[in-house]
C-alpha cells in the first residue's frame, strides 16, 4: 500500500461487535477514492454510524471492537490508535447531533478544531477567515454562545470546526438530522464546496437517501450490518430498489406514506363492513 | 458605633475565613469542570498534601524546596489517578466515577498516614493567627494575619487560574471536554493530557488549602471533612465556576459568623456547622445552579 493509492480509505470485511457480544456490522467492505464524496446509506440502526466510528477509532470510546476484518486509511491500518492520532493523520470525524461545546462562543468553537495544530495567531487569523468565507453565517454569530445557535448554525459550526484540522478526510455523520430542507440544501453545497476546493474526500452517511446521493460520487446502501447495494450515485438513484424503497417512489409513480397508509385505513374500512354485514 | 464596628468585624473575619473555604472549593470546581463529577478525594487530596509538605520539611528541606517536592508529587498522584483510575473508567457513568473518587480518597488518607504516621503536626508558615498591630491602630478592626494571607492567596490563585482558562489553548482545551468529551476527543483534543492538567492543578490548589487550613488548626486528619464544608459552597456558587467557589466562599464565611454571633444565642450556639447547609437547602430549591454556575442551557 503506498500514499499514492487510488483509495484515501479502504474498509475489508470488517465485523464489529459492542460489548464483546452485540454484534453491530457483520460484513462491510466499502472503499472512498481520493478527493470523491461517497455516501453511506441505510435506515436506523443500519449500521451508519457504527461504520463512521470504526474508522475514526471513536469506537472504543462506546465498548465498540472490530473483530473481523481490515481499515486502511492512507496507507496506514487502523487498529489500536485513538481519535487524536486519527486527527493527528489527517481524519476527522463530526460526530451525529452536531456536538458543539454549548458554553463556549461559535469562534471559540471553531478554534478548538485547531487544537491538534501548531498555528501562530496570525496563521489562526487567516484560517478563521478562510473558514468564514465558507460558513457566512457563522461569521454573523461568531461572538455568541453556541448552545444558543439554531441547528442549523450548530450543524454548520461542526462542520467548520472539524475542517479547522485541516483533514485530508473528513466523516460526516447526518448532517441532516433535524433540519429544514432548505437548511439540509445549504449544507450539502458547502460540503461539496469543501470537496471541490479544499480536496477533502468525504464519507458521508445519510438517512436523506435523495440529497445525499445527488451531491455524492459513490454510494453504498447497508442493512442489518451488510452492504447490501452499491453503485455509482447516478446509478443508484435509477435503481428500482433504491426508487421504491429509500426514495419512495414506486413503479407506479410516486407513493408516499401518507397515501400508503390511506389505502391501507380504506382496505381495513373494506374488511370491517363486510365483516358486520 | 462599637456596635457597628464590632458588626463590621464579624463580617471581616467571617469573609476571610470564608476565602478558606472557597481554596478547598476551588479544587472541586477545577474537577468537576472536567470530569463532570463531584470529586469526594478533595478533601484527602488537602490531608494527603499537606501531610507530605509537612512530613519534607521534618526530613530537612527547606520550605520552598519541600513546597516544590510536594507539588511535583501532586503531579504524580495526578498522573496514577488518570492512568489507573480516570482512563479504566472513561466512558462509564458519572456515577461510576464518583464512587470511584471515594475509594481514591480511602487510598490517599491511608498512604498519607501510612508514610507519615498518624499525630497531629503543626505548621508553622511564619504567619501567625492574630490581629495585625497596623490594621488596629488604622482602621479600629480585629483582622487575623492568617486570614488577610489566605485571602490574599485565594485571590492570587483564583486570577491565575482564570487567566489559565480562558485565554491559553490548555485552558480552551478544558472548557471544550467539560462541555463534551466525546466531541472533544473527535476534533484531536487528547483527553489524557487535560485530565493530568486539572487534576494536578486540583493538587496544587489542595496543598495551598491545605497549609492555610493547616496553619490555622494543625495538620491532622480533621482536615479530610473540609470537603463537607465546601458542599455547602459549590452549591451556592455553582460547581462549574471558578468565581463562584470564591463569592460562594465568602457568602458561607460571612453568614456562619454573623448568624453565629447575632443568631447563635438563641439556639445555644454552635449554628456555625449547619447555617451553610440551610443557606444551601434554600438555594438547591430556588437556584439549583447556583449563582455562577453554567445555566443548563434548553434552546425552545
Amino acid at each position: 500500500m503506498t500514499n499514492n493509492s487510488k483509495d484515501i480509505l479502504k474498509i475489508e470485511n470488517i465485523e464489529v461487535m459492542y460489548d464483546s457480544v452485540i454484534s453491530a456490522l457483520h460484513d462491510v467492505s466499502l472503499s472512498v477514492p481520493r478527493g470523491k464524496i461517497v455516501a453511506l446509506l441505510g435506515g436506523n440502526g443500519a449500521g451508519k454510524s457504527t461504520t463512521l466510528k470504526a474508522i475514526s477509532t471513536m469506537l472504543a470510546s462506546e465498548r465498540g471492537k472490530v473483530t473481523k476484518g481490515k481499515i486502511i486509511y492512507d496507507g496506514t491500518s487502523v487498529t489500536n490508535q485513538n481519535p487524536t492520532e486519527m486527527v493527528g493523520l489527517g481524519m476527522v470525524q463530526v460526530l451525529e447531533g452536531r456536538r458543539c461545546f454549548g458554553h463556549l462562543t461559535v469562534e471559540e468553537n471553531i478554534i478548538t478544531g485547531a487544537y491538534s495544530r501548531k498555528l501562530t495567531n496570525s496563521e489562526m487569523k487567516d484560517e478563521l477567515d478562510k473558514i468564514y468565507s465558507y460558513f457566512n453565517r457563522l461569521k454573523d454569530r461568531r461572538k455568541s454562545q453556541a448552545g444558543f445557535t439554531s441547528g442549523g448554525e450548530q450543524q454548520m459550526l461542526a462542520v467548520a470546526r472539524a475542517m479547522m484540522a485541516k483533514p485530508k478526510m473528513l466523516l460526516l455523520d447526518e448532517p441532516s438530522m433535524g433540519l429544514a430542507p432548505q437548511l439540509v440544501s445549504e449544507i450539502f453545497k458547502i460540503v461539496k464546496d469543501l470537496n471541490e476546493k479544499e480536496g477533502v474526500s468525504i464519507l458521508l452517511a445519510e438517512q436523506n437517501t435523495n440529497i445525499a446521493l445527488k451531491n455524492s460520487d459513490y454510494g453504498y446502501i447497508i442493512e442489518t450490518g451488510n452492504v447490501k447495494l452499491h453503485g455509482t450515485a447516478e446509478k443508484l438513484l435509477n435503481n428500482d430498489e433504491v426508487k421504491e424503497l429509500y426514495l419512495g417512489i414506486s413503479k407506479q409513480g410516486r407513493k408516499n406514506f401518507r397515501d400508503a397508509l390511506r389505502d391501507e385505513v380504506n382496505h381495513k374500512k373494506e374488511n370491517k363492513f363486510s365483516k358486520t354485514n | 458605633m462599637t456596635e457597628l464596628l464590632f458588626f463590621v468585624e464579624v463580617v471581616v473575619a467571617g469573609l476571610l475565613a470564608g476565602t478558606m473555604y472557597s481554596l478547598v472549593a476551588l479544587g472541586f470546581v477545577l474537577i468537576y469542570k472536567a470530569s463532570s463529577t463531584f470529586n469526594f478525594a478533595q478533601g484527602a487530596m488537602v490531608f494527603f498534601a499537606v501531610l507530605a509538605f509537612v512530613g519534607f520539611m521534618e526530613l530537612g528541606l527547606p520550605f520552598f524546596l519541600a513546597f516544590i517536592v510536594t507539588i511535583l508529587l501532586m503531579g504524580l498522584v495526578g498522573f496514577c489517578t488518570e492512568r489507573l483510575v480516570l482512563k479504566p473508567l472513561m466512558n462509564q457513568s458519572e456515577d461510576t466515577l464518583l464512587m470511584a473518587t471515594i475509594g481514591l480518597g480511602f487510598v490517599l488518607e491511608g498512604l498519607a498516614q501510612a508514610a507519615w504516621g498518624v499525630e497531629v503536626r503543626r505548621l508553622d508558615l511564619g504567619i501567625g493567627d492574630f490581629p495585625i498591630q497596623w490594621i488596629i491602630d488604622t482602621f479600629g478592626l480585629f483582622v487575623s494575619a492568617l486570614d488577610l494571607t489566605a485571602g490574599l492567596v485565594a485571590a492570587s490563585l483564583i486570577l491565575g487560574l482564570s487567566i489559565l482558562f480562558k485565554y491559553t489553548k490548555m485552558g480552551l482545551g478544558l472548557r471544550a471536554v467539560a462541555d463534551d468529551p466525546g466531541a472533544a476527543s473527535s476534533i484531536g483534543i487528547p483527553l489524557n493530557n487535560i485530565m493530568l492538567l486539572v487534576w494536578t492543578a486540583a493538587g496544587v490548589v489542595a496543598l495551598v488549602a491545605g497549609m492555610m487550613w493547616g496553619a490555622r488548626a494543625g495538620v491532622q486528619f480533621a482536615l479530610v471533612d473540609l470537603a463537607l464544608k465546601a458542599l455547602p459552597v459549590l452549591i451556592i456558587g455553582g460547581f462549574s465556576s471558578i468565581p463562584g467557589a470564591i463569592v460562594g466562599g465568602l457568602i458561607i464565611g460571612a453568614t456562619e459568623k454573623v448568624l453565629e454571633v447575632y443568631i447563635g444565642p438563641y439556639f445555644g450556639g454552635a449554628i456555625e456547622g449547619w447555617a451553610p447547609y440551610v443557606l444551601a437547602i434554600f438555594f438547591l430549591l430556588y437556584r439549583p445552579e447556583g449563582l455562577f454556575g453554567e445555566k443548563i442551557i434548553r434552546r425552545v
